[in-house]
């Protein structure tokens, strides 16, 4: 599954349990570098909680436990001697729903990099990052002003803006647009466009149609309902997206997109 | 066409290429209809065996372009002008992909014959003829690519110059039969078909070109 | 097309009818008349006490705020009432404040969530409705025997330093539970959004949870200084000065920290108790003394609070 440019994760055999539910089940595939991956599938599949895997938030559950490997750049980040702070450092992410820090545009982006004690000129850097995230334009004489005076897109751009600060190599995003319009939302796939040069983005969507639009490869999660209600899900499909929305290899894959199952 | 700022510019590159390759596709149809009217004014065999060799890149590159239509289509669930263009060019590439295959078959027509020797007359005729519909073809996929709003009109009257001419090669043939012979008589009626027929494919994508456009078929003409 | 009319004329006529009989009515003047009541009786109660209080305010204005602890209606003022209790409010800053926010930090943000940190929050709140008497046997028992062998001279521990430890400990649960609310109140997303970025979990906190907390934090810690003000009973029982006291001029900042002293609500107390001009002009000047200093400090939590809101 190795393309040329490279695999930035490998995850093998990923199971994640919350106490005794088991929520992800055996899951593997890798990440190619440059590339927008994204996950698609219904509800309570997984899909979130694998993405969070790849920058340690699901420590924040102290119900969670994961097992199996998942590797960035060749390093298991569940080994003991990674620090999950250095790990959110490298990989970035963005939530489903904006959220700026209360305070002013320019302090949003320039935290991440203070507290990872950033040499240099900060205003530079800023400046950079919203220029990135094709927000300077809007926001270059409003860099004071509240975060929370922006519209939602540009929010949303904000954070994207504040999550690469860092100069991380991996974007991942939870459900960016999920509560964006149409046109806002259109406006963040044409920036992941641009990112993906720079950045390897993951990107977890409810919106096949995003994901068909977006992304280069594809993975498609399922649940799995089990005897006494148990919901677990798992990977049936990871393939180029282009075949999976033309012509995918497993039956369940082709079930969800053309909406046969929801 | 757009007021607003440019959002899908990616989408937008990629329908601008598609279509760029399907024009690059119809130039490549008629250079080897060129070749195979050639092999036959000429009498020449091996440029028809270039003329058959020729065509697995117009059939490869046919193939290739159907697939990335329907990636399109699949992916990026395109509406109205887009939808349009998209649909119409997939008519478009059969239109094409099918007059490359009346140039083959002109070829192995005289192949079968081994060669045509063709009356001064009948020359003339044909090679007007042929250079007729060629010139016609070239107009349509010129339309494609400057995306005409009246081409599917203007194609159906140019067509009717085409017709005249094979009319007249017609009787010419049926005039010319004894000393050409039957079985030659009929093989050089087929190509006249042929290129009428190429002639017919370019005013059909002229049509869908005019439908890319305006969203609705030119009516046909009487 | 008869039948849609009829249809649409039911729809009309239920939309007119009025259901809400005289049973809400009943309801919505019981309401204003308990209304009217309750702010009757305030307003009795005050009348009552600014009536008394004016000629003495007329009279001395100024000099009544200055005047000492004595029996003399002419002179008696509410000076050593004011400086025991800002004394007291002062310490119950210094010690309860960092003590309790500290606390609700850790609850909220380091705690993990077993049977002994619920324990603790509930025991927490009980304290909270523990009546202040108790407390004041707490400082009574432990507070006051300790300042009493604290610097070798014959003190009896009857001292302002035990009145603010005592009500610091009485403030404490409060503290606790308004922080710990305001910290709670912080919404997650934004502790997620920062550790995302590669902040450690004090960073978080430091950078992020406290000033977003602040606001909340600081109204509620300055309404809890308004309950160190009001209380009396457990000073009472500490041994609070209730009849005179002259503190000698020119004694130094230990001797006035561990010596006798009073507290203004204890003021009106003693007041109170003397028949004459005392009881009826005196005191209730020092209730209206009392209600201003509270008001005061009310207001500027409120003042305070307005304008961190609006900041973002």
């Amino acid at each position: 599954m190795v393309t040329d440019q490279g695999t930035v994760f490998s995850v093998r055999n990923l199971n994640v349990y919350y106490r005794d539910f088991h929520a992800v089940s055996d899951v593997s595939f890798d990440v190619a570098k440059s590339e927008i991956t994204a996950f698609i599938g219904p509800s309570g599949c997984g899909k979130t909680t694998v993405l969070r895997c790849f920058n340690r938030m699901n420590d924040l559950i102290s119900t969670a436990r994961v097992e199996g490997e998942v590797r960035f750049h060749g390093v298991d980040l569940y080994s003991p001697e990674v620090d999950p702070v250095e790990v959110r450092r490298r990989v970035g992410m963005v939530f489903q729903k904006p959220n700026p820090f209360p305070k002013s545009v320019y302090e949003n982006v320039a935290f991440g990099p203070k507290v990872a004690g950033h040499q240099g000129k900060l205003e530079d850097l800023v400046e950079e990052m919203l220029t990135k995230a094709a927000l300077w334009d809007e926001v270059k004489d409003k860099l004071d002003q509240s975060a929370y005076a922006l519209s939602g897109g540009q929010q949303q751009r904000l954070c994207i803006a504040r999550a690469i600060a860092t100069s991380p190599d991996v974007l991942l995003m939870d459900e960016p647009c999920a509560s964006l319009d149409p046109i806002a939302t259109l406006r963040i796939e044409e920036l992941m466009f641009n990112l993906k040069q720079d950045y390897t983005i993951i990107i977890v969507t409810h919106n096949m149609q995003q994901a068909a639009r977006v992304s280069d490869r594809t993975g498609f999660f399922t649940v799995d309902v089990q005897e006494a209600g148990k919901r677990t899900g798992r990977l049936v499909e990871f393939d180029e997206t282009g075949r999976i929305f033309t012509n995918p290899s497993r039956p369940e894959t082709e079930d969800y997109i053309t909406g046969r199952f929801g | 066409m757009k007021s607003h700022e440019e959002i899908r510019h990616r989408f937008e590159d990629q329908l601008e290429a598609v279509r760029g390759e399907v024009v690059v596709l119809g130039h490549l149809v008629v250079e080897n209809g060129r070749r195979a009217a050639a092999a036959v004014l000429d009498n020449r065999l091996s440029r028809a065996a270039e003329v058959i060799a020729a065509d697995d890149e117009i059939d490869s590159r046919y193939i290739h372009l159907e697939r990335s239509v329907y990636e399109l289509l699949a992916r990026q669930q395109p509406v109205a002008g887009d939808l349009r263009l998209l649909v119409s060019l997939t008519r478009i590439l059969y239109e094409m992909e099918r007059s490359g295959d009346l140039a083959v078959n002109c070829a192995k027509s005289m192949l079968r014959q081994d060669g045509f020797r063709l009356p001064s007359t009948l020359h003339a005729l044909l090679a007007q003829m042929t250079e007729a519909s060629l010139d016609l073809f070239t107009q349509a996929v010129t339309a494609l690519s400057s995306l005409e709003r009246e081409a599917g009109i203007r194609l159906q009257r140019a067509d009717d110059v085409v017709d005249d001419l094979t009319g007249e090669y017609y009787r010419t043939i049926s005039i010319e039969s004894d000393t050409l012979g039957l079985a030659a008589a009929i093989e050089l009626s087929k190509v006249g078909r042929y290129f009428e027929r190429i002639a017919d494919h370019a005013v059909n994508i002229g049509e869908h070109v005019s439908y890319i456009v305006t969203g609705a078929f030119p009516r046909p003409t009487a | 097309m008869n039948a849609g009319s009829s249809a649409a004329e039911a729809v009309a006529n239920s939309l007119r009818r009025r259901r809400s009989g005289v049973g809400g009515l009943i309801f919505e003047v019981g309401l204003v008349v308990s209304l009217l009541a309750a702010l009757g009786i305030l307003a009795t109660l005050l009348a009552e006490v600014i009536q008394g209080a004016v000629p003495v305010f007329q009279d001395r204005g100024w000099g009544f705020i200055r005047g000492p602890l004595t029996l003399s209606s002419d002179t008696a003022g509410v000076w050593l009432g004011i400086v025991g209790s800002l004394t007291i409010a002062a310490l119950v800053a210094l010690l309860a404040f960092p003590i309790g926010i500290g606390a609700a930090i850790y609850l909220e943000e380091y705690a993990a969530d077993t049977r002994f940190t619920r324990f603790v929050t509930t025991n927490i709140r009980n304290l909270a409705g523990v009546p202040s008497i108790v407390y004041g046997l707490l400082g009574l028992a432990v507070f006051v025997r300790l300042v009493d062998g604290i610097d070798g001279a014959q003190r009896n521990g009857r001292s302002v330093v035990a009145a603010g430890l005592t009500m610091a400990v009485l403030v404490l649960p409060i503290v606790i539970i308004t922080a710990s609310e305001a910290i709670r109140a912080v919404p997650g997303t934004i502790r997620e959004a920062g550790l995302a970025v590669g902040a450690t979990r004090w960073e978080v906190i430091r950078h992020h949870v406290l000033p977003a907390a602040a606001p909340g934090v600081l109204t509620g810690t300055i309404l809890t200084l308004s309950r160190a003000f009001g209380e009396s009973a457990p000073l009472l029982l500490i041994g609070v000065t209730t009849g005179l006291l002259t503190i000698p001029k020119g004694i130094g900042i230990l001797d006035r920290l561990l010596g006798g002293y009073t507290a203004l609500p204890v003021q009106v107390f003693t007041y109170a108790r003397q028949p004459g001009d005392l009881q009826d002009h005196v005191a209730p000047a020092a209730i209206v003394v009392l209600l201003v200093v509270l008001l005061g400090v009310n207001a500027i939590a409120i003042v305070l609070r307005n304008r961190w809101e609006q900041r973002w």
